[in-house]
């Protein structure tokens, strides 16, 4: 009788879920919400008729013995699968992006530090060694007047990107300092924690932009107050960025010209 | 000439060879290289481990001479032996701790030697001194307070308990030392006037390293976060216990410790997401960039995971309440103002709106708070409004509701997406509710799950002490709950200090000393997700085992009798 009446109740929860459900999936649609979150939604309605139909189960008959050790194994298992799965389910951030970006900021420290100048003269001497060998071969195989050829290398730019294009360098910078996190450009990123910059090139000077980077409390946007007085902007690039790399961003910042953003005015703080 | 030239080139090269060969002999080890999990992630391992068994070890005896100072106070013996089963099970344990301590030392000497030896040298006099020094008297006091139990009864129960306060002290104190360069990794010490940070950092105190930005916020959320552990590992062994018991006064007994242990564990959990609050706003005050960084980019999907994690938390242990309250008789007459429904249903919109417009730390939003928690009370004691009263049940059902919907509003990110730079608009909130993804309606939410978990405990108070409780007799799936509260309290702990630990990018030392290893990347959450588990497992395989080794082994032939059907103030 207690079953049948569970089974009843179960049934009722499950269309009730279903039904608020579908009415949330229609509401978020005619709100403009995207399908992903409609989705959501409908979740968290089967979710609560889950709770609902719980909180009317009959008791649980006692386990003991193997069963209950073979229950707790289950209960692990499907735990396990649950928080793996509800994990993997969501968005996967991909690691490669990232290698790349981590490469390219770290790059110059990794020659400046020790490790990194050791471990270059040791490739330097290995590639040495292997030219030489090859001359060597190359000499007793072919005599005196052979023609050698030896591969010149380059030294290590960078980035990727080409030589003396000092603004496609900046651009480069405004993604490896993640600048995008609190500054909107090109209708991009931001979300409001710092001023957009699309035409911060037509009010700030090279020499501006500059100081502003080293020193972030030496500008002020108009209408950040409180973002200034919080010290929101990070005063750490002066430390964890190269000159060059510097430079680089402020001629790319020194290129956005767009005068149709409304881009806040800077101002002078001391 | 060109002779002359191929010559100089052929004796330069060959001099270079010959100092790479010179170079090449310089004896040294072979690098570490853990197969399959690579070095991050072998750390990252054993760093949890010890992590975990470090929490319990301080975690456990908080809640132990809390049970045991009840005990003393209210002359009852249950507590002192709920007490002591915990200090068993934690002396066990308590070398594990050590062992995996060990082992994680080792392990991050040998994959990352010259980052390790830079730590420790600027930490030398906590790494070399003060840490083992602490970690000695606490093992010397912990022992004490173990094997002295049985001898330090009646008259001498205080100075026991005193003991164990002391142990408390030691153990705290031992977490705030080692919590020192932790956090130090997260938030180094800012550089004064025109030094750069690593010129500061050179000249730096050893204070001027521990004081850090995050290092208190890290101490609050680490200690008030193992009061719950402690809790929650409590009523795993209860349930163990209750499961694997054989008579019904085993089992009223074990049903009492797992409700104790729940009590202890979800009062503390209370105070957690304000804890967690503070120390992701030091963070954030520290360097702005880490805040859109966790919550808006490469870690955005591991809070939405947290997200779901503490809603599950919060549904499970008010589940235990639920069942709880339907083992006592007369539960039926108990009843509220039905004002504290209303305020809960308006909870979320109310406090969302008011933290927008008064965002912490302004005081505003405060008043708003304690007028919404007080104002049930009072017109619940207005005449001709005080009779309206809804069930205990009706409330609870009206909780369950609301709790659903705060987990949801909690859940609900800005954009389903990994990074900021893949944002589209098929994938973020519409403008118009983009504030669904924001602070203030997260914190309306954590509060609204902590009211309702207040209220929650409110009710059951009120039922035991009108009705009649039977020990023993709890719904045989509380057991599991009970399980499934310790299980994701520590897969949480796991994922949030992945968390913590990648807020430092690609850094050793955040913005300080660089990662220049292959693995400095940020992992995904579904493979973050497989090592919390594993990690988790095996923990728990560790904890399973010494519970059935300490108290299932050595369980005392007579139990405290609480099965009787007597209402609980006679007690």
């Amino acid at each position: 009788m207690a079953n049948q009446s569970f089974a009843k109740s179960v049934m009722k929860k499950t269309a009730l879920g279903v039904i608020i459900g579908v009415l949330l999936v229609v509401g978020a649609k005619y709100t403009h919400f995207p399908p992903v979150f409609q989705i959501m939604f409908f979740l968290y309605a089967i979710l609560g008729a889950l709770v609902f139909i719980l909180l009317d189960a009959p008791p649980m008959k006692r386990l003991e013995g193997v069963k209950a050790v073979g229950a707790l194994v289950v209960f692990y298992l499907l735990l396990s699968g649950l928080y793996i799965a509800g994990a993997s389910i969501l968005p996967q951030f991909d690691p490669e992006d990232e290698k790349g970006k981590i490469e390219k900021v770290l790059k110059l420290r990794r020659a400046q530090s020790e490790k990194g100048k050791a471990e270059e003269l040791i490739a330097r001497a290995k590639e040495l060694d292997e030219r030489a060998k090859a001359i060597s071969k190359q000499l007793s195989s072919l005599g005196a007047d052979a023609k050698v050829e030896v591969a010149v290398t380059t030294s290590a730019g960078g980035s990727g990107a080409a030589p003396g294009d000092l603004v496609a360098l900046g651009k480069e910078q405004w993604e490896l300092q993640e600048c995008y996190n609190c500054h909107k450009l090109y209708g991009q990123g931001g979300k409001k924690r710092g001023p957009v910059m699309d035409n911060i090139g037509n009010l700030m000077t090279v020499e501006q932009l500059k100081e502003k980077i080293i020193d972030p409390k030496s500008w002020k946007a108009e209408g950040f107050d409180k973002d200034y007085d919080k010290g929101k902007m990070p005063d750490k690039y002066k430390d964890l960025m190269f000159p060059q790399e510097i430079d680089a961003l402020v001629a790319f910042l020194a290129s956005l010209k767009d005068e149709s953003v409304d881009t806040p005015k800077p101002i002078k703080m001391n | 000439m060109k002779t002359l030239n191929r010559s100089l080139w052929i004796v330069i090269a060959l001099g270079l060879c010959g100092g790479a060969v010179a170079f090449g002999q310089v004896p040294d080890a072979p690098l570490v290289d853990f197969p399959y999990s690579g070095n991050r992630t072998a750390v990252w391992v054993v760093a949890q481990l010890h992590i975990l068994f470090a929490a319990f070890i301080l975690g456990a005896p908080i809640f132990a001479v809390v049970a045991e100072w009840l005990g003393y106070k209210n002359n009852d013996p249950k507590y002192d032996r709920l007490a002591k089963e915990v200090i068993k099970v934690t002396v066990i344990l308590y070398s594990m701790t050590a062992l995996t301590g060990g082992l994680f030392i080792f392990v991050l000497l040998g994959t990352y030697p010259d980052f390790s030896t830079w730590l420790i040298k600027h930490f030398f006099l906590v790494f070399a001194v003060i840490y083992p020094l602490l970690f000695i008297l606490e093992t010397i006091i912990l022992y004490t307070y173990f094997y002295s139990w049985d001898s330090m009864k009646g008259a001498k129960k205080g100075r026991h308990i005193a003991l164990g306060i002391l142990l408390n002290i030691v153990g705290t104190v031992t977490l705030f030392v080692i919590d020192g360069p932790t956090s130090f990794m997260n938030t180094p010490a800012k550089a004064a006037g025109d030094l750069s940070l690593v010129e500061f950092i050179q000249t730096a105190t050893l204070w001027d390293k521990m004081a850090n930005f995050s290092w208190m916020p890290l101490n609050l959320h680490r200690l008030v976060g193992n009061v719950t552990f402690g809790g929650f590992i409590a009523g795993l062994i209860a349930a163990y216990m209750f499961m694997g018991s054989k008579t019904d006064e085993e089992r009223a007994y074990y049903d009492w410790m797992g409700f104790v242990g729940n009590m202890i564990g979800v009062g503390a959990l209370l105070l957690l997401p304000f804890m967690g609050y503070l120390l992701a706003y030091e963070l954030c005050d520290y360097d702005a960039s880490i805040c859109p960084y966790m919550m808006a980019d490469q870690l955005s999907m591991f809070f939405e995971m947290q997200g779901a994690m503490v809603g599950l938390i919060f549904l499970a242990s008010n589940y235990y309440i639920w069942l709880s309250l339907k083992r006592i008789q007369g539960v039926e007459q108990v009843r509220i103002s039905g004002f504290v429904a209303v305020v809960v249903l308006l909870m979320p919109a109310i406090m969302g709106f008011t933290w927008k417009m008064f965002p912490p730390p302004e005081w505003q939003s405060l008043i708003v708070l304690v007028i919404l928690v007080v104002l049930p009370m009072i017109l619940g004691k207005v005449p001709g409004l005080k009779n309206f009263t809804v069930s205990a049940f009706t409330m609870i059902k009206v909780g369950f509701l609301m709790i659903v919907v705060a987990d949801a509003i909690w859940m609900t990110p800005h954009g389903f997406v990994p990074t900021q730079g893949l944002a589209t608009e098929e994938l973020e909130l519409p403008s118009w509710a983009s504030e669904l993804a924001l602070m203030p309606a997260k914190n309306a939410a954590a509060f609204t799950l902590v009211f309702l978990t207040v209220v929650n405990y409110l009710l059951y108070n009120r039922a035991i002490k009108r009705g009649t409780i039977v020990w023993g007799k709890i719904d045989f799936a509380s057991q599991f709950v009970l399980i499934f509260l310790a299980f994701s309290a520590i897969w949480t702990m796991g994922l949030m200090g992945a968390v913590r630990s990648l807020t430092r990018k690609y850094y050793h030392v955040y913005n300080l000393v660089p990662d220049f290893t292959p693995e400095a990347f940020t992992p995904t959450l579904a493979y973050s997700a497989w090592w919390i588990t594993g990690v988790t497992i095996v923990f728990y395989a560790v904890v399973s085992f010494a519970i059935l080794v300490t108290l299932k082994a050595g369980s005392p032939k007579s139990a405290t009798s609480l099965a009787s059907s007597v209402p609980i103030e006679a007690k």
